[in-house]
């Protein structure tokens, strides 16, 4: 993901703002790291560049 | 019993189509078709260079991609990570969510979902992404009805959510759940193919 998504997204959970945690950057796109709610603490992954922003609970919800 | 074209069978109860297996082959991200083809040429005459919005349900990133052709600022959203990771190959600015959940308010000028509309019986429920991305569950509203009761939040003052439905899944019931929730709606773009009309209904705040 790009930092300017951040613009953009929120907490699922509380739609309150989300801080960006970088791992790992190449080149403006950020590839892994964390979101974390700045109200509830919860933490969301960034994976291969990709916010993963589902609730907890549908996170691991996976068709088999 | 007089032969008939097979495509026309309905032993199953599907309606008219042929049914959710034959459709999904062997992929499991939805790939763009007729409605995909409806809903971004019409959400791509209304929005304007600069304009910031939202794909729900992206797939494969299809008319995100064809709205950043035309100026907007595109993301997309989907459930499912095989359709994430593809709409991020195909250049698309793609998040893993439920909806709009993940969205602040007042972000979009314009939002758009084609949903899954397929009425499913459960018994014919498929427990895979392809399923998800088809099967509208029993009268097809599976998605859309939590999606209109989401949507205003995320629009921006005069903002505006567009929908593709079909004529198998009742766009007049659509339009009567929204108005309940406070949505003013509209058809906007319609077009007859062989087993359904596809309807794009435009919804905004009342």
């Amino acid at each position: 993901m790009k930092e300017d998504l951040m613009e953009i997204i929120c907490c699922p959970l509380d739609k309150h703002d989300l801080d960006l945690e970088v791992t790992e950057r190449d080149d403006g796109e950020i590839l892994s790291g964390e979101l974390v709610c700045t109200e509830c603490s919860e933490t969301f992954p960034i994976e291969d560049g990709i916010p993963n922003l589902l609730p907890p609970d549908m996170r691991d919800e996976a068709p088999a | 019993m007089g032969e008939e074209p097979s495509d026309a069978a309905d032993a199953g109860g599907d309606g008219d189509r042929p049914s959710l297996a034959d459709q999904r082959g062997v992929e499991s991200v939805y790939q763009p078709a007729e409605d995909s083809d409806l809903l971004a040429r019409t959400a791509r005459e209304r929005v304007g260079a600069g304009d910031t919005v939202l794909d729900v349900g992206t797939g494969s990133g299809y008319v995100a991609a064809r709205l950043a052709e035309a100026g907007a600022r595109a993301v997309g959203v989907d459930v499912s990570p095989l359709a994430c990771r593809e709409a991020a190959g195909n250049g698309v600015p793609v998040v893993r969510g439920d909806l709009v959940e993940p969205f602040r308010a007042d972000a979009f000028d314009l939002v758009a979902f084609n949903p899954p509309y397929l009425p499913t019986p459960p018994e014919k429920e498929w427990d895979d992404w392809m399923e998800h991305a088809l099967s509208g569950g029993e009268d097809g509203r599976r998605l859309v009805d939590p999606f209109l009761e989401t949507v205003e939040r995320v629009l921006a003052p005069g903002g505006e959510a567009l929908v593709l439905v079909s004529s198998l899944t009742d766009p007049d019931a659509v339009r009567a759940y929204a108005s309940d929730h406070g949505l003013a709606s509209e058809r906007v773009a319609s077009e007859k193919h062989p087993y359904e009309v596809l309807v794009v209904l435009r919804f905004s705040a009342e």
